[in-house]
């Protein structure tokens, strides 16, 4: 019972919004209840609304702020619902309208986690961004639509449809008025949210834009004339024209100007179904609509994420490029290495034993001698440690104090923190901790993780260390100067340590805090509790 | 095969490396440190002197031209089983590390550049061990090999009973071959036999 209850309270405890939500939560509030109303427009008799941009606030909401709103996002639309009458409390069937309610913002939650939790494991284009996002906006309205589907059956009188064909049309107008709303509000409202990369890229006018432009604009242009010109010699209002044309446009530019055509498309078909029109055409019509709208938003995701899989691509051949580089950089340096221990050896025993005779002569000479010595074995000392470092021999792992590892990278990458004008501190550490591993892969693992504080920005660097049970916690933190803007890097140094920490049977985490802060916290198991 | 003389003569090292300036700064090391140090620049002309002028130890480069350190150290003991090797590299590896002390019986491995004082002791540690071998050698070396066969036997604890079965000799045969190995040895006993076989 007690995992039971300890798994419940913790879901519960993330369910619960914090008080960064709650400005998000009222402004949803009352978001859903104007568009609720703004959708009356489109009602009739059986369903709420063909066109429904509730469902597009809310499918926002989930995806930018997370599928752990949805208890709280489902309890503010039973709240409006319950101001809108839809639910009277103590009213017959009170309990079944709550229910019909919280239904479809309960269904878009749990499509929204299923979909954020499957698309890091989609080795496919399905699972670079955006194509989760455009999955999931029509996922969740078939998936609403679907579930409602039993209850429907179950209490026909619920959606004043009786009869077969009529719970049918009920339920697939309430997915066209879902999936519309969906597709048309949601995209921009995640773009506002996100910082909007894609409106600043598009206002941006040069040449090859213009001619985008122009393209689509031609291609629209074309297919509504020829969507106009078929319904005036009385063939009906085919939607092939305009179907293609979405495609067209999403495919070539992308998903800002795939939603942009769409949203053309919409805005010329919408107002004719305001209307009073056969329900059968208007079904017909806002269907078509849908369709278009579906495959104009998914084109242009498609096209997003291919364009995005092949900058990954492109970046990964750089960081093979880098790697090969470094290979041969490693060679070189090996090579380097040998030819300056040769000469060093001499001049390190020459050094030493001048120092000896020149002890008794002048006392600059000796001066001068004992500080040639003490170079050339600092030098010397700086050969070895270099040397062992790029070794290839792998050595049985061994146990290793972590002050030692610490003070070995400290030394290495000494000279690039004053090259790069950052202070490296290292708080005191405990000499009884010790770690089980190979040296030079952890000291690599350190070392590339202290590298990537120096290179991110002038600052300061602070490693600290300090048990944690049966673990030991290595905290490499940067501090930024003030109006310092992080470099990225490629990224290799930070998987490379992943890799190594991992195999020690460690983790690797990155933390920024809100001063700008960044902390590399590896934890590495402590060999034999601290002997 | 001439020995390296009186106990109380200067121990002789050779330095093999084919970096001239390196062997000949470690050479005069040794020489302050009180041995006679020579160094050579080629491996080869050492083995085509070394018989007439053996040494105590030879401080040798694994990396070299033609002939690498350890295939040297296998030829210098074929020469001389008597005598010290100490290893020196500034390629450093695990793998040879090990066999330089396990295979070509290496008495150290010193990663160039040197830590000094473990040369020193390196160095001192392989003369002695040379010159006790040599001891041993020169007191054993007036044995027929009768008696070389008896002494094998004795060494390893049996009694002249078991040595004299073992042979098929009689008891008193193995007693006085005993004997003459105490006189040409100078051994007071059997644990001062013993030390001498080991």
């Amino acid at each position: 019972m007690i995992p039971v209850r300890a798994f419940l309270s913790s879901l519960l405890r993330s369910v619960r919004p914090r008080r960064a939500d709650l400005p998000w939560i009222a402004g949803y509030a009352v978001a859903f209840l104007v568009s609720h109303h703004v959708a009356a427009m489109w009602g009739g008799q059986g369903f709420y609304s063909l066109l429904y941009p509730a469902a597009g606030l809310r499918i926002a909401l989930l995806w930018s702020r997370g599928p752990r709103l949805t208890p709280a996002i489902a309890m503010a639309e039973l709240v409006v619902q319950t101001v809108n009458g839809v639910i009277v409390p103590g009213a017959p069937g009170w309990i079944m309208a709550m229910i019909g309610v919280a239904r479809p913002p309960l269904t878009y939650g749990a499509v929204v986690w299923a979909v954020r939790r499957l698309a890091p494991h989609l080795r496919s284009t399905l699972g670079v961004a955006p194509m989760p996002l455009a999955i999931g906006s029509i996922a969740a309205p078939v998936a609403a639509s679907l579930v409602s589907l039993p209850w429907a059956l179950w209490h026909p009188e619920l959606t004043g449809a009786d009869g077969a064909s009529r719970l049918v049309a009920s339920l697939t107008n309430f997915m066209v008025g879902d999936l519309l709303g969906v597709m048309l509000v949601a995209p921009p409202l995640l773009w506002a949210v996100q910082g909007a990369p894609g409106w600043r890229r598009v206002a941006r006018i040069d040449r090859g834009r213009m001619l985008a432009l122009g393209e689509a604009a031609l291609v629209l242009g074309t297919a509504m004339a020829l969507a106009v010109l078929l319904a005036a010699v009385g063939l009906g209002t085919p939607v092939t024209p305009g179907l293609l044309a979405v495609a067209w446009i999403g495919l070539r530019f992308g998903r800002t100007a795939g939603w942009c055509a769409v949203l053309v498309v919409a805005a010329i078909t919408l107002p004719f179904t305001t209307g009073p029109l056969p329900l059968a055409e208007r079904l017909a019509l806002h269907m078509s609509l849908a369709s278009v709208v579906v495959v104009g938003y998914l084109a242009g995701s498609f096209s997003d994420a291919q364009a995005k899989a092949q900058v990954d691509l492109a970046r990964r051949d750089r960081m093979l490029f880098q790697a090969e580089r470094l290979k041969t950089l490693r060679a070189m340096s090996v090579a380097v290495i040998h030819e300056i221990s040769q000469p060093l050896s001499t001049i390190a025993i020459e050094a030493s034993h001048l120092r000896v005779i020149a002890a008794d002569a002048d006392p600059e000479i000796a001066e001068a001698a004992a500080l040639i010595d003490r170079k050339a074995a600092t030098l010397s000392q700086l050969v070895r440690r270099l040397r062992r470092f790029g070794g290839r021999a792998v050595d049985e792992p061994s146990a290793l104090p972590v002050a030692a590892l610490i003070d070995m990278v400290a030394a290495l990458v000494g000279p690039e923190a004053k090259a790069a004008r950052t202070v490296l501190t290292i708080d005191p550490i405990d000499p009884n901790l010790f770690v089980l591993g190979q040296e030079i892969e952890l000291s690599q693992a350190m070392m590339n993780l202290v590298r990537n504080a120096l290179q991110a920005c002038d600052g300061s660097v602070e490693i600290a260390a300090a048990r944690e049970g049966d673990m030991v916690r290595i905290g490499i933190r940067n501090r930024c100067a003030p109006d310092q803007a992080m470099r990225p890097g490629m990224g290799v140094g930070g998987l490379v340590a992943r890799a190594i920490v991992e195999a020690h049977g460690g983790t690797l985490t990155r933390q920024a805090n809100a001063a700008g802060d960044v902390c590399a916290t590896l934890t590495l198991p402590l060999a034999g509790a601290g002997q | 095969m001439s020995e390296g003389g009186p106990d109380t003569a200067r121990s002789i090292v050779y330095i093999v490396d084919d970096d001239r300036d390196l062997g000949a700064a470690v050479a005069r090391l040794l020489v302050r440190h009180g041995h006679a140090a020579e160094p050579f620049l080629d491996p080869a002309i050492l083995l085509s002197v070394y018989a007439d002028a053996p040494a105590h130890c030879v401080v040798t480069d694994i990396m070299m031209g033609d002939l690498d350190g350890f295939g040297f150290a296998d030829r210098v003991r074929e020469i001389d089983p008597a005598v010290a090797i100490v290893f020196m590299t500034a390629w450093p590896t695990t793998a040879n590390a090990v066999d330089s002390v396990r295979r070509y019986g290496g008495l150290d491995y010193l990663e160039k550049p040197f830590d000094e004082r473990r040369l020193i002791a390196a160095v001192a540690e392989g003369v002695a061990w040379s010159r006790h071998q040599r001891a041993v050698r020169a007191r054993t070396a007036a044995l027929t090999a009768r008696e070389r066969q008896v002494f094998d036997l004795v060494v390893l604890g049996h009694s002249s009973k078991v040595v004299a079965h073992l042979l098929g000799l009689s008891i008193k045969t193995v007693e006085d071959h005993r004997a003459a190995i105490m006189t040409k040895t100078g051994a007071n006993g059997l644990a001062q036999l013993i030390a001498l076989a080991r």
